[in-house]
């Protein structure tokens, strides 16, 4: 049987101000990246509660990408210092319960970083492809 | 450390009971509030009691915790500070909840004072209401032996059972059949002295065995953790921690820190969905399970509140099925707390480190590789 490539799925929360238009502006620049990213735009990266997160990989995503404007440059003032750690938090717990920590991802990414952007979602799209497809996608019982 | 020493106070609840009758007397507080034993005998409640004849059958330590404190409490100051003073007389996991929920803004602690009892544990209530008598006995023993055994599983591993780091009034110990009074803060200071007791007698012995046993302590909470961490490892290994749960969520409503009143996963919102939108989620898994969003409960829960766990072990209790959620809980929550340093209850100024930040720090969990 022929194996079709694994492509990640990996839902990505971007802060309305900084990394929505970053990646807005990697699009607009034709910079080629993997189509694995899906967008959800949130008007800060401090609005995603740990229940998305959770939500995206016990349904089946096999990563997850918070991405906010640069600590300082909040639109908000401080909500990416809450993000920062609240995802922090998140990966502890992770840890701890021995669950997979590195399908999640925080990022800075500002409104003129359309090659960063590309560079992490480059960069996390081959990081989930060597570790392949999330475990707790075949879990029906959760 | 400095305190005063009653002696020869073989029954601790008589002497306690004692005390907040000569408090109310002095008119110190308007009313007290202290778990009392129910008419039928076999549970305990919280009363906020103003007479000096109720309060007569006050037990100020049972042997079970059927209500955390902090829940009972909640409900007196939902419209605001309280008008009169009361005297709180909790354990002291119940105290840590209550600070805890102060910083949530739940509760508010103007006008209220905390005497916290050293407490060597509680049992299960499903265990004590079948044969109260049998407990009640060996509950009065404990106080002496202050062994582990047959307590409530989180009470074993429990490493703030007195006065340690606690933010309280006025502390009462229990050493060799006396009573021992500690003044914690100013306020507590006050009520000491207006108690006609002076800071004279040295508490080493006191110390030295509250020492050692939170050496016992530490060691069993080690061990257990461990067995725990290895326990939960993976999804598989949650899957099968959890396989009891029957979705009750008990664990939640008895929690004192949940203090949501509508919690997400009873939300309409959670609840109500077109049923296309539970097909599209079986295409990927064949399959999924009704109700929906078990674990994301129980992980959700995790990441909400652990950081303001006190480790009460209250959950535990109200688990219908017997899952061991109090201490994972507590597990997880130490772990979380250790990271900031944080430990709920310890200060009502400290706040809860979700609702703070530093700026440089914690950049081991970013991206922050520069690229051009």
């Amino acid at each position: 049987m022929e194996e079709q490539e694994f492509l990640p799925r990996i839902i990505g929360f971007l802060c309305n101000w900084c990394s929505y238009a970053g990646a807005d502006l990697a699009g607009v620049s034709r910079l080629q990246m993997p189509p694995t990213l899906i967008p959800i735009r949130v008007m800060c990266s401090s609005r995603v509660d740990p229940l998305f997160i959770l939500t995206a990989l016990l349904r089946g995503a096999d990563a997850v990408l918070v991405a906010g404007c640069h600590p300082g440059d909040c639109h908000y003032q401080y909500g990416n210092y809450y993000t920062r750690r609240r995802i922090a938090l998140i990966k502890k717990v992770f840890d701890q319960l021995g669950l997979e920590t590195d399908r999640l991802r925080l990022a800075w990414i500002s409104a003129s970083e359309g090659g960063r952007f590309r560079d992490v979602v480059t960069t996390f799209t081959q990081h989930i492809k060597e570790k392949g497809p999330n475990p707790i996608k075949k879990e029906i019982f959760l | 450390m400095k305190g005063k020493i009653i002696k020869n106070s073989d029954n601790i609840n008589t002497k306690i009971r004692e005390i907040l009758e000569s408090l109310i007397s002095k008119q110190i507080f308007d009313a007290v509030f202290v778990p009392v034993r129910v008419p039928t005998g076999e549970s305990f409640t919280y009363l906020l009691i103003k007479d000096k004849n109720i309060l007569k059958d006050c037990i100020p330590l049972p042997p079970i915790m059927s209500v955390q404190g902090a829940r009972a409490f909640k409900d007196l100051t939902r419209l605001g500070k309280l008008k009169y003073k009361i005297l709180c007389v909790m354990r002291p996991c119940e105290i840590r909840a209550m600070i805890e929920l102060s910083k949530l803004r739940q509760v508010t602690l103007e006008d209220v004072s905390f005497l916290s009892l050293d407490c060597p544990g509680v049992y299960q209530t499903a265990d004590y209401i079948i044969e109260p008598e049998k407990y009640d006995k060996s509950f009065s023993s404990l106080l002496e032996k202050w062994e582990p055994e047959g307590l409530r599983p989180n009470c074993r591993v429990c490493n703030h059972f007195s006065n340690q780091e606690i933010n309280s009034d006025l502390h009462i110990g229990f050493y060799d059949q006396s009573l021992i009074l500690v003044p914690l803060t100013k306020k507590g200071e006050e009520i000491f002295t207006s108690l006609g007791f002076e800071s004279t007698d040295d508490l080493a012995d006191w110390e030295n065995r509250k020492n050692e046993l939170l050496r016992r302590r530490e060691e069993i909470r080690n061990k257990t953790f461990t067995e725990l961490h290895n326990q939960t490892n993976g999804m598989e290994g949650l899957e099968n921690f959890f396989k009891g749960c029957i979705n009750c969520h008990n664990c939640m409503r008895v929690c004192p820190i949940c203090y949501c009143r509508q919690c997400f996963f009873e939300s309409t919102d959670q609840l109500r969905r077109e049923s296309e939108d539970y097909l599209i989620r079986t295409e990927k898994k064949g399959g999924i399970r009704f109700p929906v969003d078990r674990m994301l409960f129980h992980l959700g829960r995790m990441t909400h509140m652990s950081l303001s766990c006190v480790g009460c072990g209250v959950c535990e209790d109200g688990c219908p099925m017997d899952i061991p959620v109090g201490q994972i809980f507590n597990f997880i929550g130490d772990e979380v707390q250790k990271m900031f340093e944080y430990l709920p209850g310890r200060d009502k100024d400290e706040p809860i480190p979700v609702l703070t930040y530093k700026e440089d720090e914690l950049h081991e969990y970013e991206d922050a590789q520069e690229t051009k």
